[in-house]
């Protein structure tokens, strides 16, 4: 079925050169299938090869064997019908905030008028909370607002799917909790399939319809798939009282603690054989 | 509070961030900081250039040199404000040919009456050196004439002596049997120490004659100020009387002194008759041709320091201007293709260190090949019709220069350039790759924005580089300019164009000084990051 295969990974492999030129498989059979406007999360010990997997979606990183489907072609190279929020917002520091999404409307959206653009600049950046901040440079900008200004350049292009990397994680919590709700609200009218990357099991919770937790790298694959099942939209204070969530929180963590487990038991092997 | 803001923001900008702490302290925020602050920043450098001046003044004056003393502070001041008085006085006879009517009239009358007034001033400052010659003469006169006496008399003496010691070495002489060598050996010995005693006799008359001349050389201050006054007079009466002769002799004079002659001549024309016709008409048509002339003559004014100055800030930005279209697109070139930076790394390598001496002679040689006959060459010719640019008479040699200046000062914009294009931000990239942006508007929107920064802090050290280059480059080739301008004063050799040179150093570093901190500003307004520029 078309719709519960919007996004297909199949058999997704990486391979890096390690110093001594021998490729090692950081990610190694990585199978996930996404559905049509669902949210899902990345969730896995640092290093495991979640950026690696969302890179590869994005296009960024060539994949070594495998292949991704998205709405029923294989992609090849980046494209902005996948358009992805990093950790770091890297603007472009000469333009301006409407500038930075500026030039991204006017090239996905080259048979509109001038004036047409105009409006999906200002309402991608209202969106995100910067009406009042559209003609400034980065440097007049908080680290904030600039992953505000990153987040409405990615929405603005009307991607298919949306690829977020750590959004949230240079941000102080406040910030982030915030910034959770600006994108929850978008996606909940937009429905845009989404891929968030994260280290924080709350948060994963909140925002996302399923969670996908990887194995340890290398090697790293899928390791087990939790349905979060919260109607949308949805109220923090309501799911933080909800014994679910609790049950949702305990099962990613004693999985997370397996392999942890697991990382040691291989590194005792290894220390044993040496 | 925002006029405040705006003020500290220009300052900043325009890289006069010593003036910040001035006007701090006008809003009165924290005062014992600002004063500390204008105290190192304004203060201290004020007071080492006076130092510096002082120091200058005390020991400019011991070394003597052919063209003079090297000239002290004062001397190079008065000098400069004699080079300005040169450059009004040149651009007011220029202006005098041009002058008609009233305001020609005007101007006659008003020189007329300022060189009436000079006259009897002329006559004072002659008296004035008349007087200072004299009381020079009386004064030296006075401390020569003691040591003069006791030169003579010690001469005198000194000649008794050789004789008394002649005679009486001949007397012994004769006195001497052949075979007493011992009384042979003596006189010899004798007679070398009589050579010796005159030697030292002579030195001790030429030390004397020295005395004598040191206080001739000695400075007289009344007679040098006598001096200086009466040749500021005369340069001034000198040229009322050129501008007189000037306006007397101007443009419309001509043409009304030419056109009264045609008038005769064509008159005489119609009342002759028979052979004579003929030859009143070659008279009228010689005329008529002269009147063109006249029409078309321009005062010959030299070139002034001033439009040296001019012509050399031309000459540097016409070859900063070929650098940078050369630099720029071959630097983003080699910094989008690591084979392009392959293939011209050697380049870069050889040519760099390459003198503007060794360039200069090969572009002069090499433009004389495009422009054999500079005077009816189309490009030169077209030049000299430009309205802002025409005045300068540009030639082979200014292109030479400007040439060798590009050729120089290329390499910092270049180098700076293919860095910051190789050196882009890998998110900027990816933000292109995921837009999937073409070649040129990746070029555009993110190449060269982020490459801009490093390309203008090349293209500043570019101008410096091209403005050190471009003095050497002028001095060689006699090219109108700066360099020129050293040049003749070298050959000159006066103490009066030695003090001209050291104004020409103030004239570089002040204008080398203005082109940098024009670059600066520019740097500043490119800069996206709020990365410092060192000042
Ligand atoms: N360019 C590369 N060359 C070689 N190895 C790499 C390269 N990029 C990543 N790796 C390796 O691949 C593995 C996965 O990296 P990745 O960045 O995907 O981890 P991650 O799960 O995103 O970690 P984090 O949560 O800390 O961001 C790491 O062990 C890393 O060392
Ligand atoms: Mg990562």
């Amino acid at each position: 079925m078309h719709e519960d295969k919007y996004v297909e990974i199949f058999n997704l492999v990486k391979a890096y050169p390690n110093p001594y030129g021998d490729d090692i498989k950081v990610v190694d059979g990585f199978e996930l299938n996404i559905k049509k406007g669902e949210i899902i999360g990345l969730l896995g010990h640092s290093g495991c090869g979640k950026s690696t997997v969302l890179t590869m979606l994005a296009g960024l990183n060539e994949i070594s064997d495998g292949g991704i489907i998205v709405d029923s072609r294989e992609i090849s190279g980046p494209g902005p019908d996948r358009s992805v929020v990093f950790q770091s917002p890297c603007l472009l520091p000469w333009l301006t905030a409407y500038g930075n999404v500026m030039l991204g409307v006017e090239r996905v959206f080259k048979h509109a008028t001038k004036a047409q653009r105009k409006v999906i600049v200002e309402y991608s950046l209202s969106v995100v909370g910067l009406a009042d901040s559209m003609h400034k440079y980065s440097r007049e900008l908080s680290g904030g607002m600039q992953q505000r200004v990153g987040i409405a350049r990615a929405i603005a292009l009307k991607p298919k799917v949306l690829l977020l990397d750590e959004p949230f994680g240079r941000l102080d919590s406040l910030t982030r909790m915030d910034l959770q709700d600006v994108i929850l609200g978008i996606l909940d009218r937009e429905k845009i399939t989404t891929m968030l990357v994260t280290h924080d099991v709350d948060e994963s919770i909140y925002m996302c319809d399923r969670i996908c937790m990887m194995t340890n790298g290398p090697h790293a694959k899928v390791g087990k798939l939790i349905d979060v099942d919260f109607q949308r939209p949805r109220v923090r204070s309501e799911m933080i009282e909800h014994p679910k969530y609790y049950d949702y929180r305990e099962q990613i963590l004693s999985f997370l603690d397996e392999c942890e487990l697991e990382k040691e038991k291989i590194a005792k092997q290894k220390a044993k054989v040496a | 509070m925002s006029i405040k803001y705006k003020i500290l923001k220009a300052i900043d900008v325009a890289g006069l961030n010593f003036l910040r702490p001035v006007i701090l302290l006008c809003y009165g925020e924290e005062p014992e900081e600002q004063i500390r602050k204008i105290g190192l920043f304004i203060a201290v450098p004020i007071m080492a250039f006076c130092l510096f001046l002082y120091l200058w003044g005390l020991f400019a004056p011991m070394h003597k040199t052919k063209s003079g003393e090297v000239p002290t502070p004062s001397v190079v001041w008065d000098s400069a404000k004699g080079v300005w008085a040169f450059h009004v006085r040149e651009k007011n006879k220029a202006n005098a040919y041009n002058l008609e009517g009233d305001s020609r009239d005007k101007l006659l009358e008003q020189a007329q009456t300022r060189l009436s007034e000079l006259e009897p001033m002329v006559a004072r400052v002659n008296e004035q050196l008349a007087e200072a010659d004299g009381a020079m003469q009386s004064s030296l006169a006075s401390k020569i004439e003691p040591i003069k006496a006791e030169l003579d008399s010690s001469k005198n003496a000194m000649r008794e002596a050789q004789k008394a010691r002649q005679a009486d070495l001949q007397a012994r002489a004769k006195a001497i049997a052949a075979d007493d060598t011992a009384a042979k050996e003596k006189l010899l010995e004798d007679y070398r120490a009589h050579l010796a005693q005159i030697e030292t006799e002579r030195e001790s008359l030429r030390s004397y004659e020295e005395q004598i001349d040191e206080i001739h050389n000695a400075d007289f201050p009344q007679r040098a100020e006598a001096i200086r006054a009466q040749s500021a007079i005369a340069e001034e009466r000198q040229y009322l009387v050129k501008l007189i002769d000037t306006l007397e002799n101007n443009r419309q004079q001509k043409l009304s002194d030419i056109e009264t002659r045609l008038e005769g001549f064509e008159s005489s024309y119609y009342e002759a008759s028979g052979a004579d016709l003929l030859k009143h008409a070659k008279s009228i048509t010689r005329t008529e041709s002269l009147m063109v002339n006249a029409a078309d003559s321009e005062y010959a004014k030299p070139m002034t320091l001033p439009d040296q100055v001019l012509r050399s800030v031309a000459c540097v930005f016409a070859g900063f201007l070929v650098a940078s279209l050369i630099a720029i697109p071959v630097g983003i070139v080699c910094g989008l293709s690591p084979i392009m930076m392959s293939a011209l790394t050697p380049f870069i390598a050889l040519f760099k260190p390459v003198s503007p001496i060794v360039w200069l002679p090969i572009f002069f040689i090499i433009v004389g090949g495009f422009i054999p006959d500079p005077d009816k060459h189309w490009l030169i010719a077209g030049l000299a019709e430009l309205p802002l640019i025409g005045w300068m008479k540009i030639n082979p040699a200014f292109i030479a220069s400007a040439l060798t200046v590009a050729m120089c000062s290329l390499w910092p914009t270049l180098v700076n350039t293919a860095l910051g294009v190789a050196s882009i931000d890998k998110d900027h990239i990816n933000v292109a790759r995921v837009l999937r942006l073409g070649f040129w508007s990746r070029l555009i929107k993110i190449v060269i924005p982020s490459s801009l920064p490093l390309t203008f802090a090349g293209l500043r050290i570019s101008l410096g580089v091209g403005w050190m280059v471009l003095i050497a480059a002028e001095l060689l080739s006699s090219s109108e300019g700066l360099g020129k301008f050293v040049w003749d004063m070298f050959n000159n050799g006066s103490s009066q164009t030695f003090a001209q040179m050291f104004v020409v150093v103030f004239v570089v570093g002040i204008i080398g000084l203005l082109l940098d901190r024009i670059m600066i500003v520019f740097q500043r307004l490119v800069s996206f990051d709020e990365s410092p520029t060192s000042i």
